[in-house]
């Protein structure tokens, strides 16, 4: 407990740390002042492709982040309400009255790190590419909601949209801007077939200066960056290590500067080395157990809430994850600003369990420990990835717990592939999962009833009318401060019916070497304020 | 000769085709695909089913291998799903550096494999043998990635001699060419070792055991009788004919030279077949998997063929039977 203590009150820390400082200049030592120097960062895969829109994981799309520009930036504030955005490419932006067109001023100075401007022609054809069936871009569906973008003058773009909707400048905000001048002249039917490594113009804080794939990507200053006397960095230098191990014992034989997460077992040995820095915030995921709430064992909301209260979740927070974690309440995210703070962690009390479950018709009639009811034994399949050791610590520890309240539990471990087959197709009893929660809540895509296809995030088939109905309700509402009743609303439903056990809410662990300064870690993208960072320079320890 | 060498690589094109469809079967057998692989949170159900799509995942297996195997008919190795370039590319980007880790450890293991057992065998049961025979019997009974890990533990984080991974240093782009090459050798030293140590721990015991077999022959009895000093019995007498062994050892060598060892080359980061083979099963990149395959099928084949005329050319006696 003392060490949940600790690390929420360092993530507490990291958290009031992490609004943007006015003054970044004026970071510790005053050292973040100096330019030049070089960092190293570890990767644990090269990227797929030098076209945002064609990559499809989102290491990627972190990285070309750096490379190419985003007309704003998205801070890392849902804690304290919907996250806001600060102007990146665009320097200022105006809404109309009735919230369908909104039109953005391009900062005049960018460049294109050939020299070329950037202007809006650049914008209107980065909309044209995103929508593109020829492309296919993953994430097009996000600009369903905009007809049109247009060209007013050379630093003056309008969006016009079809509805309005919370999220509308996130939704336009998502893709990066890449080059007209460069790539308008390659059919977008032929970008499959293109070697997008030796096209990159960049746009971002870096230019692309090398790349040899499976082995490092460098990244040098782009001179023609907007904002002035940045980036700090002249190089950053992407190392790429296929596993964790290896990113961490390359952190300890200082060849790396930066490692976005290390594991919890290698905590201690980070922490011992006094070159290095430990860095631990709120990630935005929780892990918990789904249940197959189709199966008629599962169908009954006293018995899933009989197992959550069965199984002793702050020891998992201890034994597993070395208390770096707290114990999950529901759907949203505690440290999200959508969150019901009337809501509570069910109580570890398997009196109480075992209570709910005899309420249920489930009794141990014939002494032999395990619950029955018609003569069937409550016994469940756990399934959990056979490529994740703490999933399957967790499935070990839940076994024993639920043993205690007479149910039996047997931990299954399967390859994700298999894993996700057994999912999609609704054979299983409960699986031990992780959801990774963006900051655009949308409960709708793992709460909503499974449609007749079954084709949802929904794995569990869980499925409550109410739910439902407040579900279509939110959608409609444009304010933020009008869907929150109807968040908490049905947070609370969705606690009470206990479709999973809400188990913890990640944290995440980021080591970096102790030069390295005027970095805002955060869980909005690993590489957030990247063109503030510096280094130290060398003897300044 | 020719109608050996003629024979054995018309039957290399339907032994290729076997192990091919062997893998297609067994890949394609496995639940999943590279659709459900994809790392990024925001995927929904939709997205994945587009990547299924995009691929041609979501077709029939038959038709799918069909389609591969007429592209490969035509010389079309396909595009890697992840890398969203040619596989030949990707393929021939990671042979140089597997070749040369091959190259550096087969080099350590032939070299290091003939001294020892060569010294072991000039005094057998003698202080050094009875030494060399414990730690190679040790050696070879090392997991690799064991043994690799011991050596980053030590020689990278405890020692700091060596770096921990990778092919260069960091602006290793900007050094000379021969502070290149240097840095290039410092980074190999150690995977080098750790492949080249334990395969050597092995060809010591073979070739001491050829080396005292030999020792035993009457002709050795004959040049010592001649009056012949033991340094030309053993350099010219001796070894000559136990040799001949390692001209097989040879061959068999070409495999792993060509398809990299997928342990050694994960853990230090080396950019060789051995990785590519490895990141392409984790990812369930098909026409990756399936290159790279027939690439060591194609090694195996041609190293035992090799390994077959190799012996023929030095040994009269396999001539005889080959013809």
């Amino acid at each position: 407990m003392k060490q949940l203590a600790v690390a929420l009150a360092c993530a507490l820390t990291v958290l009031a740390c992490g609004s943007p400082s006015p003054a970044p200049e004026a970071g510790p030592g005053g050292a973040a002042t100096a330019r030049g120097g070089t960092v190293v960062i570890g990767l644990l895969s090269d990227v797929q492709s030098w076209n945002p829109y064609l990559a499809e994981d989102s290491a990627t799309a972190n990285l070309l982040a750096l490379v190419y520009p985003s007309l704003a930036v998205e801070q890392a504030d849902y804690h304290l309400h919907p996250p806001s955005f600060e102007p990146a490419l665009a320097r200022s932006w105006v809404w109309s009255d009735d919230g369908l067109v909104l039109e953005l001023e391009l900062d005049p100075r960018a460049r294109w790190s050939d020299g070329v401007p950037i202007t809006s022609r650049d914008v209107v054809f980065t909309w044209q590419a995103q929508v593109s069936p020829e492309v296919g871009w993953l994430f097009a569906a996000a600009k369903d909601g905009i007809d049109g973008v247009e060209a007013v003058d050379e630093h003056t773009v309008r969006v016009r949209f079809n509805r309005v909707d919370p999220y509308q400048l996130m939704d336009l905000n998502d893709g990066l801007i890449i080059p007209a001048h460069a790539w308008a002249g390659i059919p977008f039917d032929s970008w499959r077939e293109v070697a997008w490594r030796e096209r990159v113009v960049a746009g971002g804080p870096f230019s692309l200066a090398g790349h040899t794939p499976q082995q490092e990507i460098v990244l040098e200053r782009n001179p023609g960056y907007f904002r002035p006397g940045l980036p700090r960095l002249d190089r950053a230098v992407f190392r790429i290590v296929p596993s964790d191990r290896g990113l961490v014992t390359q952190l300890l034989a200082g060849e790396l500067d930066f490692v976005r997460s290390v594991p919890p077992a290698d905590v201690d040995r980070v922490r011992a080395d006094d070159d290095l820095e430990l860095v631990v915030y709120d990630d935005r995921s929780y892990t918990h157990i789904c249940w197959n709430t189709a199966r008629p064992r599962l169908a009954d909301p006293r018995v899933r809430r009989a197992l959550t209260m069965a199984i002793d979740r702050e020891t998992l927070v201890d034994v597993v994850y070395a208390g770096f974690v707290r114990m999950a309440v529901g759907p949203v995210l505690s440290s999200f600003w959508a969150f019901n703070q009337d809501l509570e962690p069910l109580p570890f009390d398997p009196e109480a369990a075992r209570a709910l479950l005899a309420d249920a018709g489930w009794r141990d009639r014939d002494g032999d420990g395990i619950v029955e009811r018609d003569g069937v034994p409550l016994a469940l399949e756990l399934l959990a990835p056979a490529e994740n050791e703490l999933r399957q610590d967790i499935a070990l520890l839940v076994q024993e717990d639920l043993r205690r309240v007479g149910v039996e539990a047997r931990p299954r471990f399967l390859e994700w592939g298999t894993l996700l087959a057994a999912l999609d197709g609704g054979d299983f009893d409960g699986m031990v999962n992780l959801w990774e929660e963006p900051t655009r809540i949308d409960l709708a895509e793992v709460w909503h009833s499974p449609p007749a296809d079954g084709a949802s995030l929904n794995f569990g088939r869980y499925s409550n009318p109410e739910v439902d109905r407040l579900l279509a309700e939110v959608a409609e509402l444009a304010e933020f401060p009008d869907r929150k009743p109807l968040l908490d609303r049905i947070q609370a439903l969705i606690v009470a019916d206990q479709p999973y056990t809400f188990l913890v809410e990640n944290v995440r662990l980021t080591a970096h070497s102790a030069r390295l300064r005027g970095a805002e870690i955060n869980a909005a993208t690993p590489y957030f304020n990247m063109d503030e960072w510096a280094v130290a320079p060398a003897g300044a320890e | 000769m020719t109608r050996l060498i003629a024979r054995r690589l018309l039957l290399l094109v339907p032994m290729v085709w076997l192990v091919a469809t062997v893998t297609f079967v067994v890949v394609a057998a496995a639940p999943g695909s590279y659709a459900d692989t994809v790392e990024h949170p925001g995927l929904t159900t939709e997205q994945r089913q587009a990547i299924r799509e995009r691929y041609g995942l979501d077709e029939p297996v038959h038709r799918q291998y069909l389609r591969w195997l007429g592209a490969v008919a035509t010389g079309d190795l396909g595009v890697s799903f992840v890398a969203k370039e040619p596989v030949a590319r990707v393929l021939a980007r990671a042979l140089p550096p597997t070749l040369l880790l091959g190259g550096a450890a087969l080099a350590l293991d032939l070299l290091l494999g003939l001294a020892v057992a060569v010294a072991a065998a000039r005094r057998p049961r003698g202080c050094f043998d009875r030494l060399s025979t414990v730690l190679a019997l040790g050696l070879s009974g090392l997991p690799s990635f064991w043994l690799a890990g011991l050596a980053v533990l030590v020689f990278a984080l405890l020692l700091g001699w060596f770096p921990a991974s990778h092919m260069h240093s960091v602006g290793a782009e900007q050094l000379s060419a021969p502070a290149r090459l240097a840095d290039l050798v410092h980074h190999l030293v150690l995977p080098a070792a750790c492949l080249g140590l334990v395969a050597a721990a092995g060809t010591a015991r073979y070739l001491r055991s050829t080396l005292m077999d030999v020792r035993a022959e009457r002709f050795i009895l004959a040049a010592r009788a001649r009056g012949l000093g033991e340094g030309r019995v053993l350099w010219v007498h001796t070894l000559r004919p136990a040799l001949l062994p390692v001209v097989t050892l040879l061959g068999l060598s070409l495999p792993v030279l060509v398809s990299g060892s997928v342990v050694i080359e994960a853990i230090f980061s080396w950019p060789g077949m051995g990785l590519v083979l490895l990141q392409a099963a984790q990812a369930r990149d098909v026409p990756v998997i399936m290159a790279a395959t027939m690439v060591g099928a194609v090694a195996v084949l041609l190293g035992s063929l090799v390994a077959d005329v190799l012996y023929a050319v030095v040994d009269p006696r396999a001539r005889e039977e080959v013809r």
